[in-house]
């Protein structure tokens, strides 16, 4: 029996995930396994994992979403893979189309509305002021 | 004869070949330093030897490894501490 059997919890020491936790799911050989949990999926070395005392109760080549239930029992987080959307291109346009189309996508132009408002100061005359308490009032029933 | 700021070494020189025929010398500035391991003070690998200048205009990505410690440890001391991290934990 070897220290790196299903269900052994280990820290990785390699690369970008270095320093991360995984758990052992599936054994290939006496030198490669398969780690699953806050790391990407992937067959790695033996000599990139340092070993845990920890063990989990795990199938052999569990899925990622068992590995994902047996994290959250311990507290752990996992890692998720992002879907890579890319960014919609901006769309070249030859310049005699550009501005056919520019024509076509004008719209009829709107006076802009000068945004300075003359707004006079509104004295609180008794009429307001009832109205006022009225919708209040209204609005609490 | 060179001009007097030219003999004082700041520059590094580099020998062009002109168009017509002559080699004539042209000033460069000098690159920094490579950036060494803090611990072991190895140079580091994945860490371009640049003018500030034009690391300022390079992705992140392009500057050091995507690693933990990546651009201060290299490799083998990075998991060496990794691996201390793991044991002092329990």
């Amino acid at each position: 029996m070897t220290l790196f059997s299903i269900g052994r919890i280990c820290v990785k020491l390699a690369g970008r995930d270095a320093g991360r936790k995984c758990v052992v799911v599936d054994t290939i050989d006496d030198r490669f396994v398969v780690v699953d949990g806050n790391v990407r999926r992937k067959r790695v070395n033996t000599r990139h994992l340092e070993p845990l005392a920890e063990t989990i109760e795990i199938k052999s080549k569990a899925s990622h979403s068992d590995v994902k239930t047996a994290f959250e029992k311990l507290g752990e987080v996992v890692w998720e893979k992002k879907s890579k959307t890319p960014a919609a291109r901006p769309r070249q346009v030859k310049k005699k189309h550009a501005a056919e189309e520019e024509k076509s996508m004008k719209k009829p132009v709107t006076k802009k509305v000068s945004s300075k408002k003359t707004t006079k100061p509104v004295e609180a005359t008794p009429d307001i002021i009832e109205s006022v308490e009225k919708t209040s009032v209204e609005t609490k029933e | 004869m060179p001009q007097g700021m030219y003999k004082s070494g700041r520059l590094r020189k580099i020998f062009v070949k002109t168009p017509g025929g002559r080699t004539t010398v042209q000033y460069r500035q000098r690159k920094p330093r490579a950036a060494v391991c803090s611990t072991c003070k190895k140079p580091l690998l994945g860490v371009p030897r640049e003018l500030p200048s034009k690391m300022v205009n390079m992705p992140k990505t392009m500057k050091r490894p995507e690693r933990p410690y990546g651009g201060i440890l290299c490799s083998p001391c990075m998991r060496r501490r990794v691996q201390q991290e793991a044991r002092s934990e329990k």
